[in-house]
């Protein structure tokens, strides 16, 4: 198969192509331009999914060999003395990256619509574009030095987002859009260096002559080794898993690796935002699940004590920080950190010791998770962008009552809460359910006490919609108008996709499940 | 005997020379710039074509040589002579408007590039010490009188006088250690050099083994310093800075690439060709690891507080002359030519990126007047174009991932840790954290800071094709990097081949 013929490399190149396009073009033009761009690469995602499903349905996913949609080029060749450096274009997507794939177009999509009125509106959609293509390529790629590349690409636009058009009230001596761009930056490049030398540590251990996620996984890293000084002993692997673990961790964010996320959250413009909720952090919990659970299963059981307590510390500590919250942005990206520990719990379920059905449960409802936890934030995000952009401010104490004149408006941001909080039906409780039913016969007072996550999720958000939407009306936002129909559309597209989750899960389950089977029966057997 | 083919291989040059001649004098009878300067675009594509007509005509498995070979063109010359080409014609649209706005003088600006072009591309390709002495000079002389074409500026005469000054001393120096060498083989070509040091030298008739002998180190160690003057090289960099800021800032861009390759160009060709590494290897290790480790270090380091961008350039080129350094050394010490494939492609990637960075400068300038790096302040706003494709530049200076910088670091620092230089490769890396500093500091205040002036800059035409053309050969190059290693891996090997051939 020709490389211009395969679907993936278009979904990479469609939003490059479509940037260019933003920028050659005037700015009338541009939005629509960024539009059918966005859409495009959508509508190729989904026509991908059903191309799949068509061709044998989601079965086949189980081996990344044989995958149903993949392509694989050599790219880079280069010997020197002994050193073999070679990069595979190696593209393919399964069962827990078509998910994203899928979550990624479409927020592209809706942030494209919401960003329709910025200043600069053609740079922010180029910008906005460049990222989507970047998240894309770590979402497909199967090459673990390609998988770097396009984490880094990711960065530069994401940076410039933030950093250009972000908030300019004063933090540290700096505006507050240059802070926090360059906390994002450091963050995340402190950890990318990490994953690098893990990454450069398993190929040169493996004796691989290619970093392909298929030659690694059957040449797994054996043997310890005594750290001088102390004198303790640590198996490779987990030296590795937690090399490369870091990067994904400060992307998560874990705790104690979170600080950066609410700074970037309240700095950042809503669409940005949104993206950097709804796909951004699952780039950490994908690579996660992807790299260190196939490439160092043994590293990750033995990491998986630390990694449940971390999660349990992630969800009590992010939902008890959301209730002091003045700052509903703020709130939220908090709450981000919280349902992002669910996460980290159902992988830390998985990768412990006990029954295979219940690990496999967890493990399937963190991945579920990573897509509702996409579409419910991006939707809160949404929602709180609208009533910024209309009140200036964020404040939770300043408002009250608004719901009597943004009604449409309330109740969207009521119905995202409810979402969150994990009401039955909708897409948070499927995730939420599966990953505490099966964690509990892992990790159970781990998760007796993370359950507890409910109550407080349940608290600081309906406090939040009480204060602000409802109880006595505060005059002073007499004139606040009600969302505008192109405000509307995410709002409703989202919306929609958060109750067809949450009534008909399996059609979700049944694309991820094929390959977290294979994954657990190959990585994750020997743990009995 | 002189030969038609020999002729051939020496047309690009030729041609070039011709069309530096035909620029002086296209000067003399117009007055209308434009005209001189599409003379020399247009003329450029003689030798261009002559030397790509050599890739396909020529057999590469051997090297040509020419005028009992004082030419010899491999793929080495040639891999050369399409940077030199290269730099020529990005310099020719870069320079248009500043030469109009500052130099006032396109015909010699012009002539004197392409002729200093015609030295480089002979450096790279001569085998025999007087002539590649003699291109030094072709390639040094027109690049003083650059340096001070602004004439009614203080600064760039003095950067003139400092620069005819130190360079007559570095040829000198150059020129001692050619002549210790002849002195010891009794020839001036270098595959007489290798055979003779690999054979045992001749004294006073009684041929002796050279293994310890301290003038074969000493000439080794002078020729180091005589180019070490041309890459900027510390400890004789001293000239790079004040030069730097004190030239027309195309001036400046034509020093800090082509000056640069041509001097690691010839550096390489009379170490590996001369054989200069089969006796007191490990004293010539040593000595050019410590100055890769001062080169990068105090590049790096000094780049990081500077507040002209032109001299912070000048320190970042200095840096990255060490990385290339760290390559080259990995290749030098190992006999193998994998180090020297990696600096070919560096030094490729390292020229577009670096006039990409200068069309920059050259744009500030023109449109602003300044060349400090506040001057670059809010230039996002003001036109983004350049802020782009200068950011990018930039980005892949500091070898960020994924742009063409990162491949070349990535290739020269995985060869020399595999050539088994580990400690040399970890300063490297250390070194380039710290470049990311100053990089990103013109970064930052180009997209985030408020600018000094709200309206929008209209680029020149010649610039902005400049500089599209150097961030778009970036990407072309980040995603086609192999297409160069390909090219790189012979070109450096054919050094070797004719070392290891005997």
């Amino acid at each position: 198969m020709n490389i211009f013929t395969n679907d993936i490399t278009w979904i990479l190149l469609l939003p490059v192509i479509g940037a260019v396009g933003v920028y050659a073009t005037p700015t009338k033009i541009a939005r629509w331009v960024a539009l059918v761009f966005s859409a495009l690469v959508f509508a190729l995602s989904i026509i991908m999914f059903f191309r799949i499903l068509s061709d044998g349905g989601f079965s086949n996913f189980g081996d990344l060999r044989h995958l149903p949609d993949s392509f694989d080029a050599l790219w880079i060749n280069f010997n020197a003395g002994s050193f073999h450096f070679n990069i595979h274009y190696f593209v393919g997507v399964d069962g827990l990256s078509l998910p994203l794939v899928v979550l990624n177009a479409l927020i592209t999509m809706l942030a494209v619509i919401g960003g329709w009125e910025k200043t600069r509106v053609k740079e922010y959609l180029a910008l906005i574009l460049l990222l989507e293509s970047g998240v894309m390529g770590v979402f497909v790629s199967l090459d673990l030095f390609l998988f770097f590349l396009f984490w880094e690409v990711e960065l530069a636009p994401m940076f410039l987002l933030i950093g250009i058009w972000g908030n300019d009230a004063i933090k540290h001596g700096v505006p507050g859009r240059i802070y926090s761009a360059w906390k994002f930056l450091l963050y995340t490049f402190f950890g990318s260096v990490f994953m690098l030398a893990g990454f450069i540590f398993v190929y040169l251990q493996s004796g691989q002559t290619s970093a392909r996620l298929t030659d690694l996984s059957t040449h797994l890293l054996v043997g310890s080794v005594q750290i001088p000084l102390i004198g303790v002993t640590l198996s490779l692997q987990l030296i590795a898993f937690l090399l490369v673990f870091a990067a994904f961790a400060v992307k998560i964010p874990m705790f104690p690796l979170h600080t950066w996320l609410p700074d970037a959250h309240t700095d950042a413009p809503t669409e940005v935002s949104v993206i950097l909720a709804g796909v951004l952090l699952k780039m950490g919990a994908y690579g996660l699940i992807r790299f260190c659970l196939i490439l160092f299963p043994q590293g990750a059981h033995e990491f998986s004590g630390v990694l449940a307590v971390l999660a349990v510390i992630n969800i009590i500590y992010g939902a008890g920080i959301c209730l002091v919250q003045s700052d509903m942005k703020k709130l939220i990206a908090y709450s981000s950190v919280s349902h992002m520990g669910i996460i980290l719990l159902g992988v830390a379920a998985a990768t412990g010791t006990g029954d295979m059905a219940f690990r496999m449960a967890a493990l399937t409802g963190a991945t579920v998770q990573m897509f509702s936890h996409g579409i419910i934030t991006a939707l809160l995000f949404f929602c709180v962008g609208v009533i910024y952009d209309k009140a200036h401010t964020r404040e939770i104490v300043i408002f009250g009552g608004v719901a009597k004149r943004m009604p449409m408006l309330a109740t969207l941001f009521t119905f995202a809460a409810l979402a969150s909080l994990g009401l039955p039906g909708l897409a948070g409780f499927v995730a939420e359910y599966m990953v505490f039913t099966g964690s509990f016969k892992i990790w159970t007072a781990v998760t007796i006490v993370s359950v507890f996550t409910m109550i407080l999720t349940a608290s600081y958000l309906l406090w939040m919609i009480k204060r602000v939407f409802y109880g006595p009306f505060n005059k002073k936002w007499d004139w606040l108008p009600d969302a505008s129909p192109r405000e509307l559309i995410p709002l409703f597209a989202l919306a929609g996709v958060i109750v067809f989750v949450g009534i008909y899960p399996t059609a979700l389950i049944n694309v991820i499940t094929p390959s977290l089977s294979q994954l657990m029966h190959s990585a994750l057997a020997f743990v009995k | 005997m002189l030969k038609l083919s020999d002729l051939y291989l020496l047309s690009p040059e030729l041609s070039l020379t011709l069309l530096a001649l035909v620029v002086m004098t296209v000067d003399l009878f117009t007055k209308r710039r434009i005209v001189v300067a599409a003379t020399a675009l247009i003329g450029l594509i003689v030798p261009v074509a002559l030397t790509i007509s050599q890739i396909f005509i020529l057999d590469f498995s051997h090297a040509n040589h020419a005028f009992s070979n004082m030419l010899s063109v491999d793929s080495y010359a040639v891999f050369f002579k399409i940077i030199f080409l290269l730099i020529a014609v990005v310099m020719v649209l870069a320079s248009y408007e500043y030469v109009k706005k500052y130099v006032k003088a396109d015909g010699e600006f012009y002539t004197l590039m392409l002729f200093s072009v015609v030295g480089m591309m002979l450096m790279a390709s001569t085998t025999e010490l007087i002539t590649i002495y003699i291109s030094l000079e072709l390639t040094s002389i027109p690049l003083y009188v650059m340096a001070g074409l602004i004439r009614s500026n203080e600064k760039s005469a003095e950067a003139a006088v400092k620069y005819v000054l130190l360079g007559a001393m570095s040829s000198a120096i150059l020129l001692y250690g050619f002549a210790l060498l002849y002195g010891l083989t009794g020839t001036t070509d270098l595959m007489g050099i290798a055979t003779l040091i690999k054979n045992g030298m001749h004294t006073s008739n009684v041929i002796t083994s050279v293994q310890g002998n301290l003038m074969e180190l000493i000439a080794g160690v002078l020729i180091l310093a005589g180019f070490g003057f041309k890459i900027s090289a510390v400890p004789f960099h001293m000239w790079s800075p004040d030069i730097y800021e004190g030239s027309p800032t195309p001036a400046t861009a034509f020093f800090s690439v082509g000056s640069k390759a041509a001097g690691f160009a010839a550096l390489i060709r009379v170490f590996i060709d001369g054989g200069l590494g089969q006796v007191n290897l490990t004293s010539l290790v040593v000595v050019i690891s410590i100055v890769a480790v001062l080169t990068m270090t105090l590049g790096n380091f000094v780049a990081a507080v500077q507040t002209n961008a032109k001299r912070m350039m000048a320190y970042s080129s200095i840096a990255q002359a060490g990385y290339i350094l760290v390559g080259f050394v990995a290749s030098f010490a190992s006999n193998k030519s994998d180090g020297n494939a990696a600096v070919l492609f560096f030094i490729l990637i390292y020229v577009v990126t670096n006039l990409g960075a200068f069309s920059g400068i050259i744009a500030l300038g023109d449109l602003t007047g300044g060349d400090k790096i506040e001057d670059f302040r809010g230039l996002a706003r003001r036109s983004p174009l350049l802020a782009a494709c200068t950011a990018a530049c930039l980005a892949s200076l500091a070898g960020i991932p994924p742009l063409a910088g990162f491949w070349s670091k990535v290739i020269i620092f995985s060869t020399a840790w595999g050539l088994g230089l580990n400690w040399l490769v970890i300063v490297a890396l250390l070194n380039s954290i710290v470049s990311l500093v100053y990089y990103g500091r013109i970064i930052k205040s180009m997209y985030f800071d408020a600018p000094l002036k709200l309206d929008r800059l209209k680029m020149p035409i010649g610039l902005s094709t400049s500089i599209t053309f150097a961030a778009a050969a970036l990407v072309v190059l980040t995603v086609a990097a192999q297409f160069i290693i390909n090219a790189a891996t012979p070109a450096a090997s054919s050094l070797l081949a004719f070392l290891l051939g005997r």
